[in-house]
């Protein structure tokens, strides 16, 4: 998901709505980000594009929210309620994601697998 | 990837189709009016010569590219859809010798122009021109996209045109075009009247408010983009680059230079032509460079930020000059328009929900800069290719630094303030111009400025100080200094009301403060100024606050912020700079006052509460040494003189270690017995206080204890966290009585659950801070014994097993901070090393022991199995999970007696030395500071760890001179990898 900045970007996403559980007085997701543009993108082991600084799905906690939602790990948050996650610190995407007075939250995000289906689907299409 | 390029390539070869379509209407309605005239111009013109068909066709190449532009340029100012039409007479009357061109432009709208040329072989041809403009008003028929159909020339591109077109030489006189003079009539008359009759602000709202407009249409994209190529003010040069001969490109150019810079042009020419010009392009201009500071600032300044520098981080990803300038602009433009400063929020929340704006700003950001390149460029010089990859266009060429340079010193000031502008848009992000302009004598002219009485003219000088001050290369630090630019700052700073100067000076001073030898310059100048005008005001503090108002809050106000981030830096400069902080009258009381207040109102994430709780830390390193009068705290056993530096003092200290043992046990046994009476503290032998604390006493009274526990429970900023722990760390740290009773509050307050509940922090150097902070608080027997029950696990999950590390992988000097701790939660205390035997840390510590890359982690790990063997009670539980004396004994050859004995002699020769490498870090590398802190602290402490702690000081200088230069470049500094679960 590398992107030039002055391009906009395209990708293939999806939308997963996650309901949050409460844990405690917390609401949880179940799951965890790594990434932002203050963090080392090169430490990033999910990211294809190493320069990339986007906010990614590093953990899962199984059966959790976030697992029964599908998420999965190594996905890429694009959005979070409509808000812009490729270009946000880490704590800025924490904050979006753990807003105590908001118990659902919607995603979008990519992953490589969703590109190759389209792709695959594509191809498919012209031949 | 693949099909996204695709993507965009289609939507914009069709925008750009779109907009060539529209060039055509445009170009066609154009060509018409261009034949009248030109028709008009070949009878006025010279006798037909063989290239007499080209005017013509000329003409139409201009318009074919200016037209776009000019669009976009009547779009841009919505200009009134009245356009001045003239009708021009050009006559010539070839013969009457002069050696220079000169242009004599009345008022009365009459063109006089003089040029002399060398025609080639030595042929002079001397012409006098003299035009005759009379201009009517008409209403002009709207365009297909609802634009006036553009007459001719913009405003923008016009006056250039007319200037260049004076420096011709051969065959010149074809451009010698009505259009071309009309225009220079028209600017002066309408544009320039427009214009400077306006404000500021509605020309600015006029601008932006349509870039803003832009930014949401992705299909303006490509024709936006397509309209940065097309530089109005540029258009004159554009019949070179169409001819096939582009001969006199250049000769042109100096001319054009010369003509300007040099006195003996006419002076009245000139100096009409710079009234004329400026209003229309300068005015917007500084909106344009504006930006430049306005995102220079976030830069250095919020690089941890965690909500409001969103610009900034933005700024950031895109390394190099050309993306930083474009993303620069939009950033601008929405501050602007949506009210900046009044509404950084709304701003933020903008730039937010367009991502990718900046993205697709290219295009409008080229327009203020078009405008302030277009002033500079048509005095300038030889074209200094570095700057821009869109002006790469060879119609287009910048002035070079030199003349830039020059132009500071011109005698009109807003050819100063715009050159100062132009400066700092330079200066961005390129290192290499930065040094540049420091090479060619700059910044010395620059700092003269700031004491210029024209606001518009110092604001600039102080912008383009700011982003020279920025940066890795400390010598343009230095060169600032040199030429008196801080006192000029601190007098700027105490001269000026503006809010925007005043983010400017500071944001410069912080810039300055990240240098260590520049540090003592800034206390000397401007400790008390930045205190006074600055700190106390946005702290809500007051003096002898009025009983009947409530007290006010602190103000997280950018000038607070970058004055804080100012001091903080500046706190770190060792003792002298400590002493003179902590004596500036009201600085402590408002730092705490605005830390209450931020804590009172639940708000400690941000940049300012960080740099407070730095300084803070920082000001409370070594109080028990330093203060005024710190010897009547002393513990009896280590009662010395405050001021005996030295060997001795140290020594001393130790004595006051082993033999305050006691004393301290019995100051517990004494708090015990008064109960949990939460006043028992004070039936200590603490001196009773007659007045209110305040200034430095401050620093250490047992009341900061809950503030700074508030803030390690509720902040989410890590920065703020490693600080508000380190400043526990320092407070606990040291044989007094006020360190004593600190160890003592913190237990009270239940302030041991939360540090501990911190060592599963994901940060790194949280962790270190906390268990740093533990092992002075456990100096502190009931503290050791509670913090060896509960702490012990925590302390142990922190520590690699074996070969693999782990999750958290905590930097060397982290793992060496917990074992440290860990030994010291043992020493003396079988409990404790029964508990840690509990926790399964044996394993750990073996493995570290033996197989740890670190020679560090290994000593250090071997001192915790070494004191472990040593409880011969222990040996059998020992023995009976495996272990073996073998196991405990150090892998290395670790002498303990040796390194006891020289921990005096170490702590007074490297002291001064880590100091002095902590300082390069300031802001940034508080963590090493941290580090520095602890090590110290530790001096005071039992020897048994100094040994490491040797190591660590050595690890921390080696390190402090990787990010002397990481530290102004903040974000950089901060590489580990976060996890955060949600």
């Amino acid at each position: 998901m590398s992107f030039v900045p002055g391009q906009p970007v395209t990708a293939v996403v999806q939308r997963i709505e996650i309901q949050k559980l409460r844990q405690g007085d917390k609401l949880i997701l179940g799951f965890s980000i790594g990434g932002g543009i203050d963090q080392d993108p090169g430490q990033n082991p999910f990211s294809e594009d190493k320069t990339d600084k986007g906010i990614y799905v590093t953990r899962i906690s199984p059966g959790g929210p976030a697992d029964v939602a599908n998420l999965r790990m190594g996905d890429k948050i694009m959005q979070v309620n409509g808000w812009d996650m490729t270009m946000v610190t880490h704590d800025q995407a924490r904050k979006k994601l753990t807003k105590q007075k908001e118990d659902v939250v919607r995603l979008l995000i990519t992953r490589k697998s969703l590109e190759e289906t389209v792709r695959l689907q594509l191809k498919s299409m012209l031949s | 990837m693949e099909d996204y390029d695709v993507r965009s390539a289609a939507s914009i070869l069709a925008s750009v189709k779109e907009q060539e379509a529209r060039f055509e209407q445009l170009t066609r309605a154009l060509e018409e009016e261009r034949r009248n005239v030109t028709l008009q111009l070949e009878r006025a013109n010279l006798p037909p010569n063989p290239a007499t068909s080209q005017p013509l066709a000329w003409q139409q190449l201009v318009m074919q590219e200016q037209s776009p532009s000019n669009a976009t340029s009547l779009a841009m100012m919505q200009e009134p859809q009245e356009v001045v039409e003239e009708t021009v007479t050009i006559e010539e009357d070839p013969g009457t010798p002069t050696s220079h061109v000169s242009v004599v432009t009345s008022d009365d709208g009459t063109t006089r122009r003089t040029e002399t040329k060398d025609v080639s072989a030595n042929v002079k041809v001397t012409k006098m021109v003299k035009t005759v403009t009379t201009r009517t008003v008409r209403q002009v028929p709207l365009g297909p996209d609802g634009l006036p159909l553009p007459e001719g020339t913009s405003p923008l591109g016009s006056y250039t045109d007319s200037i260049d077109r004076r420096y011709m030489k051969n065959g010149s006189d074809r451009f010698i075009t009505p259009q071309a003079t009309s225009t220079l009539t028209r600017s002066y008359n309408n544009s320039y009247n427009d214009s400077y009759g306006e404000t500021p602000e509605s020309q600015y709202i006029r601008h932006y408010g349509l870039h803003d407009g832009y930014a949401d249409l992705t299909d303006n994209y490509g024709s936006l983009s397509r309209g940065v190529n097309f530089r109005p003010p540029r258009y004159p040069y554009m019949p070179n680059s169409y001819r096939p001969e582009n001969s006199y490109t250049l000769p042109i150019r100096k001319d054009d230079y010369g003509h300007v810079a040099q006195p003996q042009v006419p002076m009245g020419s000139s100096t009409v032509d710079l009234n004329r010009s400026q209003p229309e392009r300068f005015q917007p201009e500084p909106y344009g460079l504006e930006d430049d500071r306005r995102s220079l600032g976030p830069e250095d300044e919020e690089p941890y930020e965690l909500e409001p520098d969103y610009s900034t981080a933005n700024r950031r990803t895109l390394p190099g000059p050309n993306r930083g300038r474009t993303h620069r602009e939009p950033l601008r433009d929405m501050h602007r328009v949506r009210g900046y400063p009044d509404d950084p929020i709304e701003a933020e929340l903008i730039e937010e929900r367009h991502p990718y704006i900046h993205g697709m700003y290219s295009a409008p950001l080229a327009q203020p800069e078009r405008g302030s390149m277009a002033s500079l460029d048509r005095m300038g010089g030889r074209r200094s290719p570095s700057i821009d990859s869109i002006r790469k266009d060879p119609r287009w060429r910048d002035p070079d630094l030199p003349e830039v340079i020059a132009m500071l010193g011109h005698p009109i000031d807003p050819v100063k303030s715009n050159a100062a502008a132009y400066l700092q848009h330079l200066c961005y992000e390129n290192d290499k111009i930065k040094k540049d302009v420091r090479q060619l004598k700059g910044i010395p002219v620059l700092v003269g400025l700031l004491d210029h009485p024209k606001s518009e003219v110092h604001r600039k000088a102080c912008g383009a100080l700011r982003n020279i001050s920025y940066g890795k290369d400390n010598e343009n630090k230095v060169a600032i200094k040199n030429c008196d630019g801080i006192p000029a700052l601190i007098r700027l700073l105490r001269k000026t009301n503006d809010m925007e100067v005043r983010e400017l000076i500071t944001g410069t001073l912080w810039n300055l403060s990240s240098y260590e030898s520049l540090k003592m310059v800034i206390i000397n100048h401007g400790l008390q100024t930045m205190t006074n005008e600055v700190i106390i005001p946005h702290s809500g503090w007051e003096h002898e606050p009025n009983e009947d108002s409530k007290p006010r809050d602190a103000e997280w106000t950018t000038v607070f912020k970058n004055t804080s981030g100012c001091l903080r830096n500046v706190s770190s400069d060792g003792a002298e700079a400590r002493r003179r902080l902590r004596e500036c009258e009201g600085l402590v009381d408002a730092l705490l006052h605005a830390l209450q207040s931020a804590v009172g109102k639940k708000d400690m994430d941000n940049k300012s509460v960080e740099n407070c709780v730095c300084i803070m830390r920082n000001l409370s390193y070594h109080v028990h040494k330093e203060v005024p009068g710190a010897e009547k705290f002393q513990d009896p056993s280590a009662l010395q003189a405050p001021g005996s530096a030295g060997p001795q003092r140290k020594k001393k200290d130790d004595a006051g270690c082993f033999g305050g043992k006691k004393a301290k046990e019995e100051w517990f046994n004494q708090g015990r017995k008064s109960g949990d009476n939460d006043k028992n503290y004070d039936t200590l032998d603490l001196p009773k206080r007659t007045e209110p604390s305040k200034g430095f006493e401050l620093l250490y009274q047992p009341e900061v204890v809950r503030l700074y526990l508030s803030l390690l429970t509720e902040s989410q900023n890590y920065n703020t966290l490693e600080a508000a722990a380190g400043a526990l760390q320092n407070l606990s740290a040291g044989q007094w009585t006020w360190s004593n009773y600190i160890r003592a509050t913190v237990r009270k307050e239940k302030g041991l659950p939360i540090l501990v509940e911190l060592l599963r922090s994901d940060s790194d150097k949280v962790v270190r801070a906390v268990a740093i902070a533990l092992r002075n608080l456990s100096i502190d027997r009931r503290n050791k014994d509670l913090i060896g029950s509960y702490a012990m696990r925590d302390l142990v999950s922190n520590l690699p097993s074996g070969q693999q590390r782990p999750a958290k992988n905590l930097e060397e000097d982290t793992v060496v901070a917990i074992l440290n701790t860990i030994h010291e939660i043992v020493t003396d205390s079988s409990e404790n090393a029964r508990s840690l035997i509990q926790a399964q840390a044996i394993e750990k510590l073996v493995a570290i022991n033996r197989t740890s890359q670190s020679a560090r982690e290994t000593k250090a790990a071997s001192h915790v199995l070494q004191t472990v063997w040593s409880y011969k009670e222990l040996r059998n539980a020992l023995t009976k999970d495996g272990w073996n004396k073998s196991h405990f004994q150090p892998a290395v050859t670790v002498t303990p007696k040796a390194t006891k004995n020289g921990k005096p002699g170490y702590d007074d020769t490297t002291l001064p030395l880590m100091e002095k490498n902590q300082d390069g870090y300031s802001t940034i590398d508080q963590r090493d500071k941290d580090c520095k802190y602890k090590t110290d602290d530790g001096s005071a402490d039992p020897t048994e760890r100094e040994p490491l702690k040797n190591d660590t000081n050595r690890k921390h200088y080696i390190r402090s001179n990787r990010p002397a230069v990481s530290l102004v470049d903040a974000c950089d500094v901060k590489p580990q990898p976060v996890d955060s679960w949600v």
